[in-house]
């Protein structure tokens, strides 16, 4: 009885404390967010454009058609679509637009601004670009039969497609716009989204003030936002830290995590997440002895990840060891069945062993020199080639490491003009038919830069991307992740990212997910008092 | 005044009982406190540019991730870097890529100066015209600016580097050696040498390279603090050497930045040393200068 | 002296068609391009064929001469063309850069003057004493420290020990002049303290030179200032060397300030030069070599006009 009473206490004082932290936790409007954006975005245009640089200042002003929630990541939500359905056969998707939607010139939304931009993404005009047109390879056609309603009519049953149309890059554009000139939108802002255009100084800052018709009522918090662009990571830190920029979306490595909690203690709040990102050796099977299974298969061997997961998640933003599929995502092979994969074991000296035995028997010579090619960029890039180099000496390999400018480096990937070299691969989702469509023939993925052709792994992906029933999937994928990495070691992936954001705990409402490309519109986001 | 001795030619005058080298050295260093001061530094840096492998206490190259940003103790006198390399080790082989670097470039880029300065010069008319206005073009191109174009081209790595620095500096050395042989020219000595028919090469190089030796010498000197300096700005743009070679530049680049509170001796000691590196050749050279022309002046 | 002037003029006309020449082809032959760049965004997953029409669109599918005249055209009509990176029109993308680089370089040399016509004329008059010894050793280092290395100390430094840090934006002066110094002031120092240390040992020779004239020597019994205040008329002609390397500095400061842009995030001239060559913005770059070497050239014609006032004989040569 008296246990009870006790009980009945705590519960009646943990609801208090509940009520007086949600009573704190209470949104409150007004107020700038100036954050910091490492990179100045070329075009304005969304759909052409594939740098986080054009996401984080300008998808506030923008809608897309379905988004993914943030708080419950991969769960997805509609955007200006109300609801939606799907046909039987999985070939008609039907999309209700939500009514009084309005432009930032007042002008309704309707299912034609839609289907205007989903034409200009699929089916661009001659003359316009498209980034991620290739991934709606499977769109038929689109209607809209009446202003509140698209359908999609696709080509067969897609997996992917319904969680593509809430892609941040997809930004709903306005038809008559469009249709007068395509390629305004590289230029110009015209948006539904939570936040109206204000200003752009080129290579300084841009300047966005709350759109008081947002169709979603209470939203924004903030008066506006402010993105300044600092390109040197130094003075990036340097701003978070003196507090000119409350936060930096894309994320800083451990050290600066540290040094800012130390500096600011509670004023700085830390979320962190893995990243749909990874860092990946290239090989050229066309080179030899590149082209000998034994030769590929004794490099992966070499690297120990778990011992470079530990090292590397000090000093950069690399850390989960995992295949073609980020680990912790529905689609991520089991650390046990992991390990089984060449150069993912836990015992670095029996596979060194292993290696060395490889090389040997392909008539690899003690102390072969080749070399790396690597992107300018310190981190993780050549972090990640001076842990790969190292580890490669350490089963008699002398490899030169070079880094290039962004130029030649991207040049001399797709032409083929290297023999090993650091690789990367960034995606906004969690989704097979993005992670991988590296790892299909060469002539088929221009992001394969490896150049071999397979076409086993060709009809899997095909397989995997058309499959309804998601432990069929599952399997394609295991198949392909086992012959890519193991069987053939064609090029494979070395750590993951890791995406920390330490930012001021002022900002509220800005839950982390696993792609620095989503959650950015801002709509959500509030300011605490100082 | 002091300054009106001094010259070369004046101290082998004086010959003591001291062998000649030796001598001139310790006049040089009682005259000019602060040309010997840089030429101490400058003799330092070459010996650890030369005893790297036997003074360095361990090998720059090799990660260690057991031992990453260690502060300076006893075993790592100026701490550790983000791979867990030993920074003092890295700065002893680092002043070898300076040295070779800065020397390789300031030679280089001084000698091909030299001889088209010389060359534009001795031939004078449509020549001089058609070089001067092919130097002017370079010169009005911005050191680095140059530099970065270079490497664009050719890529990064020690020997591109090279050539990036190496070519700023032609023109820059054409331009004062010219001067100087424009007064060579005239002189009966070198009229005279045409008039016996001797080759252009010949008067060139035997003639009148030799007489604007002094302020080849001094761009030389200048020219070494300019290379290092230029090597580090590449390096640290991440268009100069790459990892894992030990250069300066390259460790002041991302890392020592970013990990500057928690580290700081990764952003200081190798700014330390390229300071001091540059600030002995340029004390060095200056002392040189005054020593071999007190009236050359230049940039 | 006018036919001097005119044909220093038009010797300014070769040259820039040079520079033009010159930086034309070097982009050219460097490896890379711009459509490459454009597409290298991770996740992007396009087509050989989207990126050749790309590139037919910004013109580089033509002949390279078609692309030269093209270029030289627009220039004869004042037009440089739009970025091939954001396809913005150059000119508004320079001038937003060349306010802050101007004003910086401005900044620059005054801090540069400020410190090097004292310390130069204190080191003469006090030749191989202390005193001149401090001031070189002084100006020495200002040469030999990286200018990103102070930058990056300075910064360290305001951030660690005052828990300040200057503004990370431009803001222009008559807007709100507080911000704008200081946010400017900093850099300035750093990159005029550089700069100073020539001035100051120019300075230094020129005051020395004409404390040696012989009417000088013999005039032992007054002192080392008024021997200064007898010859000024002379040491302004001595300063000239002076006037000529604060004057050339002055134009390589508007495009030269690559790093310590970069370390003080100032979106100035010289972090546009770098984003341009990386990014292979061919018509970016041509525009921003055009400009720094116009600067260049310019006062150089200027100097070599005053050169020639002053000594009739270079007229003659």
């Amino acid at each position: 009885m008296k246990l009870r009473r006790v009980s009945v206490c705590m519960i009646a004082l943990a609801s208090i404390v509940i009520t007086v932290a949600m009573a704190a936790e209470q949104p409150k409007a007004g107020g700038t967010l100036i954050f910091a954006v490492g990179e100045t975005p070329p075009s304005f245009d969304g759909h052409r454009e594939t740098t986080f640089a054009m996401l984080h200042p300008l998808a506030p002003h923008y809608s897309t058609l379905l988004r993914f929630d943030a708080d419950k990541y991969p769960k997805i939500e509609g955007d200006v679509a109300e609801s939606w359905t799907v046909s039987r056969d999985g070939l008609t998707y039907t999309f209700k637009i939500r009514k009084g939607v309005k432009f930032h010139d007042g002008s309704l939304l309707t299912a034609r601004d839609v289907k205007a931009t989903y034409d200009k993404i699929i089916f661009p005009p001659e003359g316009v670009a498209s980034a991620r047109k290739a991934y709606f390879a499977m769109v038929e056609k689109m209607e809209a039969p009446d202003e509140s309603t698209v359908v999609f009519r696709l080509k067969w049953p897609s997996a992917s497609f319904i969680r593509q149309v809430a892609s941040p890059w997809n930004f709903i554009y306005k038809a008559d716009i469009l249709a007068k000139d395509p390629r305004w939108y590289e230029k110009n802002v015209m948006g539904t989204g939570p936040f109206t255009f204000v200003e752009y100084v080129p290579g300084s800052h841009w300047v966005g003030k709350k759109n008081p018709d947002y169709f979603v009522k209470g939203r924004p918090y903030l008066d506006g936002y402010r993105a300044i662009f600092i390109r040197d990571t130094a003075p990036r830190v340097a701003a978070v830290r003196a507090g000119q920029a409350l936060i930096e979306f894309r994320g800083f490595n451990p050290a600066v995590r540290d040094d800012l909690v130390r500096a600011l203690g509670d004023k700085i709040r830390v979320q962190e997440s893995p990243w749909i990102c990874n860092m990946t050796v290239a090989i050229n099977n066309e080179k030899k002895p590149f082209d000998d299974v034994r030769v590929r298969k004794a490099l992966t061997l070499a690297i120990d990840r778990w011992e470079g997961s530990k090292a590397l998640s000090q000093i950069s933003i690399m850390k989960p060891v995992g295949g073609l599929m980020r680990p912790g995502s529905e689609f991520a092979t089991p650390e046990a069945e992991l390990t089984k994969l060449a150069g993912f074991g836990k015992d670095p000296e029996a596979a060194r062993k292993e290696a060395r035995r490889l090389l040997k028997e392909a008539g690899v010579p003690e102390g072969f020199a080749f070399t790396l090619k690597n992107r300018n960029v310190k981190e993780p890039y050549e972090a990640v080639g001076v842990y790969v180099i190292d580890q490669w000496r350490k089963v008699g390999l002398n490899v030169t490491h070079l880094p290039q400018e962004g130029g030649p480096y991207f040049a001399d990937l797709r032409a083929g003009n290297y023999e090993t070299s650091i690789d990367f691969n960034c995606d906004f989702m969690d989704e097979p038919d993005y992670q991988l469509i590296k790892f299909i023939s060469s002539d088929k993925s221009p992001i394969n830069y490896a150049r071999y052709k397979d076409a086993v792994l060709d009809e899997l992906y095909e397989k995997q991307s058309r499959a309804t029933d998601p432990k069929e999937r599952l399997k394609h994928i295991r198949q392909t992740e086992k012959r890519v990495l193991d069987e053939q070691a064609y090029t494979f992936h070395v750590l993951w990212w890791y995406r920390i954001i330490p930012h001021w705990a002022r900002v509220k409402g800005w839950p982390i997910t696993p792609s620095h490309y989503l959650n950015q519109d801002l709509r959500d986001v509030w300011l605490a008092a100082e | 005044m002091a300054e009106a001795v001094g010259t070369a030619a004046d101290v082998k005058g004086a010959k003591g009982s001291l062998p000649g080298w030796l001598e001139i050295s310790l006049r040089f260093a009682q005259q000019r406190p602060l040309g010997a001061a840089g030429a101490v530094i400058v003799l330092g840096m070459a010996l650890a540019a030369l005893l790297a492998d036997i003074i360095a206490p361990g090998d720059p190259q090799v990660s260690n991730y057991a031992l990453m940003l260690r502060p300076p103790s006893a075993e790592h006198w100026l701490g550790t870097d983000s791979f867990g390399r030993d920074i003092l080790s890295r700065i002893i082989y680092g002043s070898r890529t300076a040295l070779l670097i800065g020397f390789t470039s300031a030679f280089f880029g001084a000698t091909l100066g030299a001889v088209i300065g010389v060359a534009s010069a001795y031939f004078g008319g449509r020549v001089d015209l058609m070089v001067q206005r092919f130097m002017d073009i370079l010169l009005s191109f911005p050191l680095i600016i140059l530099a970065l174009a270079v490497v664009a081209i050719l890529g990064t790595g020690t020997m591109n580097v090279i050539l990036a620095i190496t070519i700023p500096m032609i023109p820059r050395c054409a331009l004062v050696t010219r001067a100087s042989a424009l007064a060579i020219r005239e002189t009966p000595y070198v009229t005279a040498a045409r008039a016996m028919g001797f080759s252009h090469t010949r008067i060139i190089f035997r003639h009148m390279l030799p007489n604007v030796m002094a302020p080849y010498l001094i761009l030389v000197t200048a020219f070494l603090g300019q290379a290092i300096l230029l090597e580090a700005s590449l390096s640290f743009l991440g268009l100069g050497v790459a990892e894992p070679t030990a250069a300066w530049g390259l460790m002041l680049r991302g890392a020592a930045v970013e990990f500057a509170e928690r580290a700081p001796w990764m952003a200081i000691f190798p700014g330390v040393a390229i300071s001091a590196a540059v600030f002995g050749f340029n004390l060095f050279g200056d002392s040189l200068r005054d020593a071999l022309d007190p009236k050359l002046r230049m940039g | 002296m006018q036919r001097y002037i005119l044909k220093r003029f038009l010797l300014m006309i070769p040259t820039l068609f040079g520079v033009a020449v010159l930086v034309f082809l070097l982009l050219r032959v460097a490896p890379g391009d711009v459509v490459e760049l454009k597409y290298a965004g991770v996740g992007a997953f396009v087509s050989k064929e989207a990126m050749d029409q790309e590139r037919a669109q910004l013109g580089l599918d033509k002949p390279l001469w078609r692309q030269f005249m093209d270029w030289m055209w627009g220039i004869a009509r004042f037009d440089f063309g739009t970025s091939m990176w954001t396809g913005r029109p150059i000119t508004y993308e320079i001038a937003i850069r060349l306010q802050l680089s101007l004003q910086l370089a401005i900044m620059a040399t005054v801090v540069a003057v400020l410190l090097s016509i004292p310390l130069g004329t204190i080191a003469a008059l006090r030749q191989d004493t202390w005193v001149d010894y401090v001031v070189r050793v002084f100006s020495i280092a200002g040469l030999a420290m990286p200018s990103f290395w102070l930058g990056i100390l300075m910064i360290l430094g305001m951030l660690i020990f005052f828990r300040w840090l200057p503004p990370m934006f431009f803001t222009p002066f008559w807007i709100d002049p507080w911000a704008n110094l200081s946010q400017l002031i900093w850099p300035a120092l750093a990159v005029g303290y550089r700069y100073s240390a020539v001035a100051t040992r120019m300075t230094r020779s020129a005051v020395l030179e004409v404390l040696r004239e012989d009417y000088i020597r013999t005039a032992r019994a007054k002192g080392l200032w008024e021997k200064l205040i007898l010859t000024r008329h002379a040491l302004k002609n001595a300063m000239l060397p002076v006037v000529t390397v604060i004057g050339l500095e002055f134009a390589f400061l508007i495009g030269g300030l690559v790093v310590t842009e970069q370390v003080f995030n100032l979106n100035g001239i010289g972090m546009l030069f770098v984003e341009a060559i990386t990014r292979r913005d061919y018509t970016m770059t041509q525009a921003l070599v055009l400009l720094v070497s116009f600067s260049f050239i310019v006062v150089n014609f200027v100097m070599d006009i005053v050169y020639a006032w002053l000594d009739p004989r270079i007229r003659y040569q």
